[in-house]
């Protein structure tokens, strides 16, 4: 099958730019309310007092990603309906499990002996959090939500299914019409987006991380 | 000075107590060995005193007062804590891991500045080499040292130290403990050093306090431990060369013979010095008599036979 040249630069040129900025908008409101979440949670599950249930946690959360989010958006259509809300809302869940996880992995791979010493300094357990644990778990925090960036930007394509917009109306109007211009182009752009994405986040835990480091 | 009341820790879940009904009264200005092999409850103890633990019950009273009265942060933040492990914060430079409580109590940064150059050149480190390097690119010595002068940095009256010197090979071992003891001569802190090795605890302790399951065993002067065991347990752990180590603790003077040495060989110890240097002083010169000196005099001598007899005497045992 040959690939119609005109056909796959429209698609890039034309029919795409419209549906990033969508697609943009159903990646970071879902990593957004997903770190909301998983953030805090991960933290939660790292404090002595609730350690125990930080395997528990990450079953049900391990589980959940198993799920297709097509499957999520389907058992919730009754409630949600149609449109970008359910899809934001499918893609939430998704995203939920990498960062949980690395918080989880990195907070506790912070040694003991560091923690024991900075809480027999003087510091409170504030000071201990803040100035000791977040920052020497900061990259491992972060690969957690670059992973679920990256992720999300390709299950969004998926949002397009259910009246969510995005990236996905290219690429279904390829698998659709059988046009593999318009599948292939719509595939290079979101390839771009989770390559821009990833670097963004790198910049971010960059600027973020004490200088010796980075 | 500080004093322990009857102190308990039972930890949910067991059947014995770590720590059971533990008293003990530590001078100011003095070093409280805390010896003991591990499980008997030692670092257990340490940490109640700066609050790490909470006691089940009996209190832990600091110049009087009882700690659990204070604030746990406010506490920590005056007295030194030294662990094996040192627990550098690995992000931090080694001036600021030093800085870390002066910061915490809020020191104006020129005061926290001086304070941590001299407390480096205290350490025995150079401030311009060591100053602005990470944790990781330190030796274990210099990263100990650091550790110490992170615990001394608001020169704290207490300092609370766990196997300080554990993690280190044995010649950097003897050299800080020489270097801590030199540095103790001056600052007089109110020290609680846990160990497990009798040697270390012979050699800084000015009080030994053996625990065993938990109990308080035996607490005296090095001295007493050594010539009084309390029980078998005590003397299995001083070993059976007690005799030999007694004679770290006993000054040449108490096995002389006054008078001129007749066989003279200018070999010659102070009045002061402990019988030890004398024995060695006999094995490295093959002589079996050394002259006792104190300052230019000549005050007598000492014989292999009066060493061997002490040492059979108080530890029933000898050299040969």
């Amino acid at each position: 099958m040959a690939l119609d040249s005109q056909l796959f630069f429209e698609a890039l040129l034309e029919r795409s730019p419209p549906h990033i900025l969508e697609h943009f908008r159903l990646v970071l409101v879902p990593l957004f309310f997903a770190f909301l979440l998983a953030f805090p949670l991960g933290v939660f599950l790292t404090r002595p007092r609730y350690q125990r249930y930080a395997g528990q946690a990450l079953a049900l959360l391990n589980a959940g990603q198993t799920v297709p989010p097509l499957a999520i958006i389907a058992v919730f259509l009754p409630f949600l309906g149609l449109g970008f809300f359910p899809a934001v809302f499918a893609l939430t869940i998704y995203a939920l499990l990498p960062i949980a996880r690395n918080t989880i992995a990195g907070i506790s791979s912070v040694p003991e002996e560091v923690k024991e010493a900075a809480r027999g300094m003087g510091m409170t357990s504030w000071e201990v959090f803040t100035r000791v644990e977040l920052l020497l778990s900061l990259p491992v925090i972060m690969a957690g939500l670059k992973t679920s960036a990256v992720l999300t930007v390709g299950t969004a394509v998926l949002a397009s299914l259910v009246g969510g917009r995005g990236m996905g109306a290219v690429i279904f109007a390829g698998i659709n019409f059988f046009r593999p211009e318009l599948i292939v182009a719509g595939t290079l752009v979101i390839g771009l987006m989770a390559v821009i994405l990833e670097r963004l986040l790198s910049m971010v835990e960059w600027l973020a991380l004490p200088r010796h480091l980075r | 000075m500080f004093e322990l009341h009857e102190v308990t820790k039972r930890f949910p879940g067991t059947d014995t107590p770590a720590v059971d009904r533990v008293s003990l009264h530590v001078e100011t200005g003095e070093i409280c060995m805390l010896l003991g092999p591990s499980g008997c409850g030692k670092t257990t103890i340490l940490r109640m005193i700066n609050r790490l633990i909470e006691p089940t019950f009996g209190s832990v009273f600091i110049d009087g007062q009882d700690i659990a009265q204070v604030n746990p942060d406010q506490l920590r933040r005056g007295i030194g804590y030294v662990i094996q492990q040192i627990g550098l914060l690995p992000h931090r430079t080694v001036e600021e891991n030093i800085a870390l409580v002066p910061r915490l109590l809020k020191w104006p940064q020129n005061r926290v500045s001086g304070r941590v150059q001299e407390l480096l050149e205290t350490v025995g480190l150079d401030p311009q080499l060591v100053g602005k390097k990470f944790p990781y690119q330190l030796s274990g010595g210099q990263m100990q040292r650091v550790g110490v002068a992170r615990a001394l940095a608001v020169d704290p009256p207490i300092m609370l130290m766990d196997e300080p010197f554990g993690a280190v090979d044995p010649i950097i071992r003897l050299r800080l403990q020489d270097e801590f003891l030199n540095l103790q001569q001056s600052f007089r802190k109110t020290i609680c050093f846990v160990t497990h090795d009798m040697n270390e605890a012979l050699k800084m302790g000015d009080k030994i306090a053996i625990l065993n399951n938990g109990r308080l065993i035996q607490h005296g002067t090095p001295r007493e431990i050594l010539s009084h065991p309390a029980d078998p347990f005590v003397s299995h752990l001083i070993g059976e060369d007690r005799g030999v180590k007694l004679l770290d603790l006993v000054c040449v003077e108490a096995l002389m013979t006054s008078g001129d040495n007749d066989g003279a060989n200018g070999t010659c110890v102070q009045l002061n010095d402990p019988a030890k240097t004398a024995l060695d002083l006999m094995l490295q010169e093959n002589t079996d008599r050394v002259t006792v000196c104190q300052g230019q005099n000549v005050a007598g001598y000492v014989t292999w036979g009066a060493i061997k007899e002490y040492v059979h005497r108080v530890g029933g045992d000898g050299p040969g």
